[in-house]
């Protein structure tokens, strides 16, 4: 008798836990679902759950991240829990959420839902997408122009760049199109290798596949592979050459052998929305795209190499954005227009 | 020691409250152990297993969300308990359960949907089959060869991991996604949903046949009576004329048709395409179900269920507590190590076999 009740007062605690602080906003709260990889990746998930913390700080609205270990078939369950539970906010960082998520958000009119990385339909539901493709043309121009510097540390005189992706598909293409178009508008002549790991979670596979190119030439190798490319960036330093990383900032990795990381701000777009969202402005049925204009792409701010990248290489590089941000530049986006005729 | 093992069977102690214990005892234990780490990060016990089970049993769109979940390990549960009961240690299941799914998503999507319901069968014979003989390979050289089957099986799921990575990132991509996802399947090859919206789907239901039938197999058939023989004690069953690798062989052919349909059953309810990811580890969660079930049908269902509980509890707590996913995986780990006393009595049969 005594255990049940202790059971029936634990509950109801926990039940009304929630909405003291939700009222006090006078905001539903809001969910995050983890992606496959799981909070501590140091990448995807770590970035976005940072820009969601902010949010909140910023807001005072209540919201909770939330892990599953079978995230990919448990999704459409997780994200009706979510809405019966009284979110009003969903916002989902599991990329095969995007098909369950078009379905169900029109049982869930009171709850706003976000999905990362694709375009879904539905009047409360924001897609958002990032603009790789115009990061990566500026690290293919900073590349451009640094392998042709044989003043600098590390640097060959042969005018070749390299780039390993994790898989051969679109989402990947579109980093890499970028940034051969980037190196291009450089110097049209330029050689870049292009290489597939067929895994982004096998760094001794980066390693050789990066020592691989650094021996056919190249000093600066592009990382587009998730954990594989720890291994590219630890073989830029045995070789003592330059790796550019991805998605993080990965300069600290190894100091002074990154060259630049293409920054996906993940963090900034998630911010964006929940600030949106408590000032009643939640961008339903939109898209919502983080390029360079809205900073949502961005090169590192090179703490360990800026140093010795001449000013004049990273003045270019700014002229380049400014041009993408102004319309005169159009960078090329395999995830809508396809594949180019230079990258088939 | 043995003596009282002996004892035990005799019915001095009834089998069926020996083994309620051995199904209960992991799970006493896996609660004091996590209840301790709770208490270590200043949460209450009580407040959070009361949260967790209303999260698994509380209503019926939360069972639902329970039974789905556990769906995928009545199969891979099965499929295991098929092989250890003959003292063959398949950890192959993960493997075959993957390829399978593949194959079956494959008849899907490429196959006209003009076939309309009849892809549903096409595709579960297809998925059995690659499963079978996936797992016929390890068993005719465990059967043969005496090559181990541990180190085969378990280096196999590599193996499909890769081919289905290879195939879902080059030629079987979806051209419209941005991730490693083949096309969905024909809406007219999808399972039939029991109790929308929840995604608890008609595979529930073949996987309780595959238990039901499992417990048939063991209970009534002569082939099923052989393999337990062949688990307890080798040469007596070579000695009375059963053929051991032909029992091995058979063990893990029937596994493998198990897993096949249980890689199906996902693909086609579940998922409807494959993906990277398709299984985070239903194989290995299937071992861990079929110790703790003892290798009896009962035993595989109420494990199942649990093991579902769990993993989807587990994760919508979090919408309601501070609960971080850990502590899911801490009651789990806690559950296999008391579970995987079974274990170490099949290692043992294996000492003394080489002896």
């Amino acid at each position: 008798m005594k255990l049940r009740k202790m059971m029936i007062g634990g509950a109801a605690a926990i039940m009304t836990g929630l909405s003291p602080v939700a009222m006090a906003a006078d905001v539903a709260p809001a969910a995050l679902i983890i992606a496959q990889g799981g909070l501590g990746d140091g990448s995807w998930n770590d970035t976005a759950n940072a820009g969601f913390e902010a949010g909140l700080k910023k807001t005072g609205i209540e919201g909770r991240p939330v892990e599953s270990k079978d995230v990919a078939s448990q999704g459409e369950e997780i994200m009706r829990r979510a809405a019966d539970g009284g979110f009003g906010l969903v916002i989902s960082l599991e990329w095969i959420h995007g098909e369950p998520m078009e379905k169900l958000a029109p049982d869930y009119k009171d709850t706003d839902w976000v999905i990362m990385n694709q375009t879904r339909k539905g009047d409360n539901v924001a897609s958002v997408v990032f603009a790789e493709h115009e990061g990566s043309y500026l690290a293919g121009a900073l590349a451009a122009q640094v392998t042709a510097d044989t003043s600098i540390k590390g640097i060959n005189e042969d005018a070749v760049i390299g780039v390993i992706g994790g898989v051969k598909a679109p989402g990947i293409d579109k980093f890499i199109v970028g940034f051969i178009q980037g190196a291009e508008a450089i110097n049209p002549d330029i050689k870049v290798l292009v290489a597939y790991s067929d895994s982004f979670g096998d760094p001794a596979k980066g390693q050789q596949m990066a020592k691989a190119m650094f021996d056919d030439g190249a000093d600066i190798v592009y990382q587009v592979a998730g954990g594989t490319g720890i291994g590219i960036i630890e073989a830029a330093k045995a070789e003592g050459h330059y790796a550019i990383g991805v998605d993080t900032d990965q300069d600290s990795m190894a100091p002074g052998n990154v060259l630049t990381s293409m920054i996906k701000r993940v963090d900034v777009a998630v911010e964006d929305i929940i600030v949106n969202y408590a000032d009643g402005k939640f961008p339903g049925g939109e898209v919502m795209d983080f390029g360079l204009a809205q900073n949502g792409v961005a090169l590192s701010d090179m703490t360990h190499t800026k140093d010795m990248i001449p000013a004049a290489y990273l003045e270019k590089v700014d002229a380049l954005k400014a041009d993408i941000i102004a319309g005169k530049i159009d960078v090329w986006d395999v995830s809508t227009q396809g594949y180019p005729d230079f990258f088939k | 020691m043995s003596d009282q093992a002996i004892a035990q069977n005799n019915g001095v102690v009834p089998d069926a409250i020996g083994k309620g214990f051995a199904f209960v005892f992991p799970f006493i234990a896996a609660i004091f152990v996590s209840g301790l780490a709770l208490l270590a990060i200043g949460e209450n016990p009580v407040d959070i297993f009361v949260l967790m089970a209303n999260e698994a049993f509380g209503t019926e769109r939360r069972i639902a969300a329970t039974l789905s979940a556990a769906t995928p390990l009545l199969f891979t549960g099965v499929a295991t308990a098929i092989c250890f009961r003959s003292g063959v240690f398949n950890v192959g299941v993960d493997g075959a359960f993957v390829l399978a799914g593949l194959a079956a998503a494959y008849i899907g999507f490429t196959l006209p949907a003009a076939f309309g319901v009849s892809l549903i069968p096409m595709a579960f014979v297809f998925a059995a089959l690659v499963a079978a003989a996936w797992l016929y390979v390890p068993g005719y050289l465990m059967a043969h060869y005496e090559v181990d089957e541990v180190v085969s099986t378990l280096m196999l799921n590599f193996v499909a991991l890769g081919i289905a990575g290879y195939l879902v990132n080059g030629p079987l991509l979806s051209e419209l996604s941005g991730n490693n996802v083949t096309p969905l399947i024909h809406e007219a090859a999808h399972l039939p949903r029991l109790l929308p919206p929840s995604t608890l789907h008609a595979g529930f239901f073949i996987g309780l046949l595959m238990v039901i039938a499992y417990g048939i197999w063991t209970r009534r058939t002569a082939t099923g009576f052989e393999g337990a023989l062949v688990g307890l004690n080798q040469r007596f069953s070579r000695a009375i004329g059963i053929s051991v690798p032909g029992a091995i062989i058979l063990a893990m052919v029937l596994s493998g048709i198990v897993a096949g349909f249980g890689g199906a059953s996902h693909a086609m309810g579940q998922l409807h395409r494959f993906v990277e990811g398709f299984s985070p580890g239903y194989g290995f969660t299937g071992m861990a179900v079929a110790l703790l079930g003892r290798n009896t049908a009962l035993g595989i269902f109420l494990s199942a269920v649990l093991f579902g509980a769990l993993a989807s509890a587990g994760t919508t707590v979090q919408f309601f507590s501070d609960i971080p996913l850990d502590l899911v995986n801490i009651v789990e780990g806690t559950v296999m190590i008391f579970a995987v006393v079974e274990i170490s009595r099949l290692a043992w049969r294996r000492r003394r076999k080489a002896a």
